[in-house]
């Protein structure tokens, strides 16, 4: 099961090396050498750190592939630059640096963060041998995927080419695919996320500053339009907008790629077939950056539509006693409140009603919580892979600050607990609810 | 002597049990205008279209411009009629919704890419410089045959097919369009295969095979 979890990587690793070994035909061995050195290397240094550090390095892996993001958009918006004719010759500047240590380095860069995304999904240490065994069938899996990969790319037409901003955009593409699967590796939400907070601290700051007109004649065609900045759409396509730009940027770039110059040939038919030649060339270029847009589409759903599974019970309505508390037995039957899993409740009275649950944080601390934050819609929250997830804005909070107030955490609510029970102040809780629920909707338009 | 442009040894095609071409040695040598004469069903048209590639032989060996037709793939023929050949039609086959010049960047778009302003020169070349916008149902059937050389000769054709190309042409039409392909043939060096039943078009060639019933039973040759 574990093994069937790593296909996409496993899929996106194979297509890594094809597209490398396409993008450097003219050292296709070495390619394949440093690739095979950058696979080995990234599973087994994850592994290492992982067996070394208390909890997988994913800020490590996270690194390398926010970083080759950013590459790419600076590589791009000089491709495109460059497609103009002002920085020498396009096609000439967009061709792959054909130095020995140049491709090499490439090559091993991103097998290496393929392998170490490949690592970090490899299921958590549970004894002594798996986390030996389980990264030595990684590698050897890897490396055979890669001699297949050598085969596939030695079919593929010769006329296929890529220069090195396309190789970039697919490479990128197939490493961001390969890491959106997994929660914490993933750019695409917490990048939307990004955009909304920066959205929101931008409108603060305009209200801060009293550029928002704050008259009770345009006051709600404001507060309309502050509602709507605040969504959580302008998150999901200012996200979608920096995702997708570098890639539409290299297929721009290498349209506008100057043709050669024909014009002091007599005859017109060698001379069109000359251009058409050129065109051609340039068309079969475009297909790997193109087919890269796909793999970046692929990556953003998988990223809003992650197939983790969450743990987020049902809810259980609950009542509050002639005292107004809400008690809840730690232990009877199935229940275990001290389980580590969330357990979710409801709570009504009065046409109102509260989501709230009980957690043992990994530290061994019991936590009741609001199923909402102080930033967000009360969407609520999903467990999965050591978090619990915040299902409106896609941000991870470690188990162990469940509890702990501000932020996307959870709101904390006060309890006590005694007699193997937690006891909960309803009126707390109600209150509780409603100021946060109030406040985060008001953000929304009223929504 | 200059090297030849077709070259065929016991060529030949049935179809089904009629053979329409009995097995024919042929040379033909580069920059040579060539008139193949023969009654209706004497395997003129049989012998063009095997030579531009139109058709595949029954037996014998086929070499045009050095290429070996019969090792061509399908792919390997398109190239071939693309970049070598220019054909020439009685019936003109225009595309009759579209413009005089639209026809000849059509030729140019399967060839490579099209260019309006070659293939404007094109047209001038063969004296239609007035009717470049015009369709072909608008144009006379000499206007209709001049476009169509500026068709076939526009993407530089090493060898010229014509199938009776003045055969619906009255004899002042047929004399500008001789005189155009001589001019052209002068300017652009090509082979011209010309396939007629007409004794004074034939004339235009520098030598003339006779077909009969799939046989080439005589051969004149007029000019060296």
């Amino acid at each position: 099961m574990s093994a069937l979890k790593l296909l996409p990587q496993l899929l996106a690793w194979t297509a890594l090396a094809v597209v490398l070994l396409r993008g450097c035909t003219e050292r296709r061995r070495l390619t394949a050498f440093a690739c095979a050195a950058g696979f080995v290397t990234g599973v087994l240094g994850i592994a290492f750190l992982a067996r070394s550090l208390p909890a997988t390095p994913y800020g490590v892996v996270r690194s390398l592939l926010g970083g080759s993001f950013l590459v790419l958009w600076v590589v791009s918006v000089a491709a495109l630059y460059r497609s103009t004719g002002r920085g020498g010759s396009a096609v000439a500047s967009a061709r792959l640096p054909a130095r020995s240590l140049a491709i090499g380095s490439l090559s091993f860069f991103f097998a290496l963060t393929a392998g170490g995304i490949c690592a970090c999904r490899l299921p958590a240490a549970g004894g002594d041998l798996l986390p030996l065994l389980a990264p030595l069938a990684l590698v050897l899996a890897g490396l055979a995927l890669l001699v297949g990969a050598l085969a596939v790319e030695r079919r593929l037409p010769a006329s296929l080419t890529v220069n090195f901003p396309g190789l970039l955009a697919a490479l990128v593409a197939l490493l961001l695919f390969s890491s959106a699967s997994l929660l914490r590796l993933d750019l695409f939400s917490p990048l939307s996320m990004k955009v909304m907070k920066g959205t929101h601290d931008f409108v603060h700051q305009f209200m801060e500053s009293i550029l928002i007109p704050d008259h009770i004649f345009v006051r709600p065609a404001i507060w309309g339009y502050i509602g709507f900045l605040f969504g959580k759409e302008v998150g999901f396509w200012g996200g979608m907008v920096i995702w997708f730009t570098p890639v539409l940027l290299v297929l721009l770039a290498i349209r506008f790629e100057l043709l050669p110059k024909v014009s002091h040939i007599r005859q017109g038919a060698l001379r069109r077939k000359l251009l058409a030649a050129a065109m051609r060339e340039r068309n079969l270029r475009m297909v790997i950056p193109a087919l890269s847009l796909v793999v970046f589409a692929a990556a953003a759903y998988q990223s809003c539509y992650p197939s983790v599974e969450y743990w987020d019970p049902k809810p259980v309505l609950v009542s509050a006693d002639a005292a107004g508390e809400i008690l809840l037995a730690k232990k009877g039957g199935d229940l275990n409140l001290e389980d580590g899993k969330l357990h979710k409740y409801l709570y009504r009275q009065g046409g109102h009603e509260a989501r709230f649950f009980v957690l043992l944080t990994p530290t061994g601390k019991l936590t009741v919580d609001l199923d909402a934050c102080a930033i967000c819609k009360p969407d609520g929250y999903g467990q999965a892979e050591g978090t619990v997830i915040c299902y409106y804005c896609k941000t991870l909070i470690p188990l162990d600050t469940v509890g702990k107030p501000g932020g996307c955490n959870p709101v904390p609510i006060a309890f006590t607990d005694k007699n193997d029970a937690v006891h909960i102040n309803a009126v707390t809780l109600m209150n509780e609810w409603t100021r946060t629920v109030q406040s985060t909707t008001k953000k929304e338009g009223g929504k | 002597m200059s090297a030849s442009t077709i070259e065929t040894k016991a060529l030949s095609r049935s179809y089904g049990d009629i053979c329409a071409l009995k097995p024919i040695d042929l040379v033909v040598p580069e920059g040579e205008w060539l008139s193949v004469m023969g009654h209706s069903g004497s395997g003129k048209s049989t012998l063009m279209n095997l030579v531009g590639g139109l058709d595949r032989p029954s037996s014998g060996s086929l070499k045009v411009g050095g290429e070996d037709l019969l090792a061509l793939s399908e792919d390997g023929l398109a190239r071939f009629r693309r970049e070598f050949v220019g054909i020439i039609f009685q019936q003109h086959h225009l595309v009759p919704y579209l413009s005089a010049v639209e026809n000849v960047m059509l030729a140019q778009y399967f060839h490579s890419t099209p260019d309006e302003a070659e293939a404007r020169l094109a047209l001038e070349r063969v004296g239609l410089g007035h009717r470049l916008r015009n369709r072909p149902g608008e144009l006379s059937g000499g206007e209709q045959q001049r476009v169509c050389i500026a068709r076939a000769i526009i993407n530089s054709p090493k060898l010229l097919l014509g199938d009776e190309p003045t055969g619906n042409l009255d004899h002042k039409s047929t004399i500008m369009v001789m005189e155009l392909l001589k001019e052209l043939r002068a300017e652009e060096r090509f082979t011209v295969v010309m396939v007629t039943h007409n004794q004074e078009v034939a004339a235009w060639g520098d030598r003339t095979i006779y077909l009969d019933d799939g046989v080439l039973v005589r051969e004149e040759r007029l000019r060296s």
